[in-house]
């Protein structure tokens, strides 16, 4: 490998002023959460938002929402994800038709699949008049109610049809490879195929799916459209919170809703700071590198 | 396992789950009337395609500056993604992991509060409600996957032929784009592709640092889906859904032939 010099400057200079803007960005909306708003006269640095957020019971009722929606749909998705994943590995479906299909739903914005959720799973949806067509319902408001509902039942849904096949997507390369050199060796060695899946590739192929489930806790904890266009009035998610409040036409609102912002801010780093140190010590434990 | 039926009901009510959802936006997307509790619509009607094409949104305008705007996204995304790539794969220097980091921290921070602090910044640049804020906010979003994307393929072709053209006289930038290059291509494509479907599909970002003045077809999808009109909503999502796979699709096709003609 060669030694720095001036062309390795030039080539990370894209990546480092990007960076530098997403870093400016967390620092913007940091800065305001802790009061300083010069352009609205608001100056000083208080953490007095942040207490007052964590007083205010619609404030409080909605991080919960948004907690209960990323780590349902996160460990359900991982879950679900890594059996799709062996099920495509189990039948080596690597690539070809299958896995474009499973990629669909990858590429889909979140937006087509709340559309997909309401025409499926809406009271009058395709669901239920299945229901009522084989007889297990007569009219539509005995169908369970999964939208706009206060535990955000299809937000999850709409979350896991898009998050499975990302999680048996991103995982697949590091199964298919493991299932096919040390998952053989361990059935050629008298291992039942099911035990060979669950004390050997399930655990090599943890890296990739442990980083899955990361990715998606994130996206769904400070994720706006499918709690928003699937959620219930109250208790609302805490985007979309925080997004109220950021449109409100009261300025003086402004450093409340960065505190909402804030706060997604610092519960998602706290959230990849823990999987860091959870990875290391999981993979010092299996020994092996990540 | 292979011998078990799990893994093929696993594989076939995943393709139900994927296929069922799709048809059923093709059928609403014609459906006039449908009332309860009928398996299939009373009356279907050319309405919904006729608002699509000729109605107030103008379709051809938003599919063009959408597509555009992906394009671009794409091309950028991914020339950052290939300096990035080789200046890891190249070089030894302290600090590498924080160009890691770098390039996943907009993994770790939830898209929407990026967009609310970006269009913050984006007021002091001057470039807030203007398509390269959106831009800008959109290449944020891609570069992380356009980043793994290219480190995986330059680890994996490496430098020898690029070294070899280096030997025998070649200036370095005839080097990389005749020697380097055409090995590469294949990851360049399929990260043009991610980066063009998830530009493409961007609301929230769109919505704050664009300040309703860029107008994509995201965009004005979800008024439609909250306005409560299934038909129409499901014909722009169907307009939306189709134009992304017939991009996605041209990608795989070319990305396909290259790996056909280069081995």
């Amino acid at each position: 490998m060669k030694k720095p010099d001036f062309t390795l400057i030039l080539l990370l200079l894209p990546l480092a002023l990007v960076t530098a803007l997403v870093l400016a960005a967390c620092g913007a909306v940091l800065l305001q959460s802790l009061g300083h708003v010069p352009a609205f006269g608001l100056a000083g640095l208080t953490l007095g938002y942040y207490r007052d957020v964590f007083h205010d019971p619609d404030f409080l009722g909605a991080l919960a929402v948004s907690l209960s929606i990323a780590l349902k749909s996160a460990i359900l998705a991982a879950a679900l994800g890594t059996a799709l994943c062996a099920a495509l590995v189990a039948r080596r479906k690597t690539g070809g038709p299958m896995v474009y299909l499973v990629r669909f739903p990858i590429l889909a914005p979140h937006a087509v699949a709340a559309l997909f959720a309401i025409l499926l799973l809406s009271q009058t949806g395709l669901l239920a008049r299945l229901a009522c067509a084989l007889g297990l319902i007569s009219d539509f408001p005995q169908f369970p109610q999964l939208l706009y509902t206060p535990g955000y039942e299809g937000a999850i849904l709409a979350y896991l049809w898009k998050e499975i096949p990302f999680v048996a997507y991103f995982s697949l390369a590091l199964m298919s490879s493991v299932s096919a050199t040390l998952g053989e060796a361990a059935q050629n060695l008298g291992a039942s195929p099911l035990r060979a899946f669950f004390t050997v590739t399930l655990p090599l192929s943890l890296p990739a799916i442990s980083k899955a489930f990361l990715i998606i806790f994130i996206f769904a904890f400070g994720g706006y459209e499918l709690p928003m266009l699937l959620g219930a009035t109250l208790p609302k998610a805490l985007p979309v919170q925080a997004h109220l409040t950021y449109m409100s036409p009261e300025l003086r609102d402004r450093p409340y809703a960065m505190a909402m912002y804030g706060t997604i801010l610092i519960l998602s780093a706290a959230m990849a700071r823990l999987y860091a140190l959870l990875t290391r010590r999981l993979m010092k434990k299996l020994g092996g590198t990540v | 396992m292979r011998r078990s039926i799990v893994p093929r009901l696993i594989l076939a009510l995943t393709a139900a789950c994927i296929v069922i959802p799709a048809a059923l936006l093709a059928v609403w997307s014609f459906t006039a009337r449908w009332p309860w509790p009928n398996l299939l619509p009373e009356r279907y009607t050319p309405r919904t395609v006729s608002e699509l094409l000729f109605g107030s949104a103008k379709l051809s305008r938003l599919l063009g500056s959408s597509i555009a705007l992906a394009a671009a996204v794409a091309v950028l995304g991914t020339a950052i993604a290939v300096l990035t790539a080789r200046a890891e794969a190249l070089y030894r220097f302290r600090g590498k992991e924080l160009i890691r980091l770098g390039s996943w921290l907009p993994l770790l921070i939830p898209g929407t509060v990026f967009a609310i602090g970006f269009h913050m910044v984006l007021l002091r640049l001057g470039l807030a409600d203007t398509v390269a804020g959106v831009l800008l906010v959109h290449l944020v979003a891609a570069l992380p996957y356009c980043i793994t994307i290219m480190a995986d393929v330059t680890r994996a072709v490496g430098f020898g032929l690029e070294e070899q053209a280096a030997v025998l006289g070649t200036g370095p930038f005839r080097a990389f784009f005749y020697a380097a290059l055409p090995s590469l291509l294949p990851g360049v494509l399929s990260s043009m592709s991610m980066a063009f479907t998830l530009s493409y599909s961007q609301y929230f970002t769109t919505l704050i640092v664009g300040g309703g003045r860029v107008k994509t077809l995201a965009l004005v999808l979800v008024p439609y889906i909250q306005g409560g009109d299934r038909a129409l909503a499901s014909v722009y999502a169907a307009a939306f859904t189709g134009s992304a796979l017939a991009v996605f699709g041209i990608f795989e096709w070319i990305i396909y032939k290259v790996q056909r003609g280069g081995t």
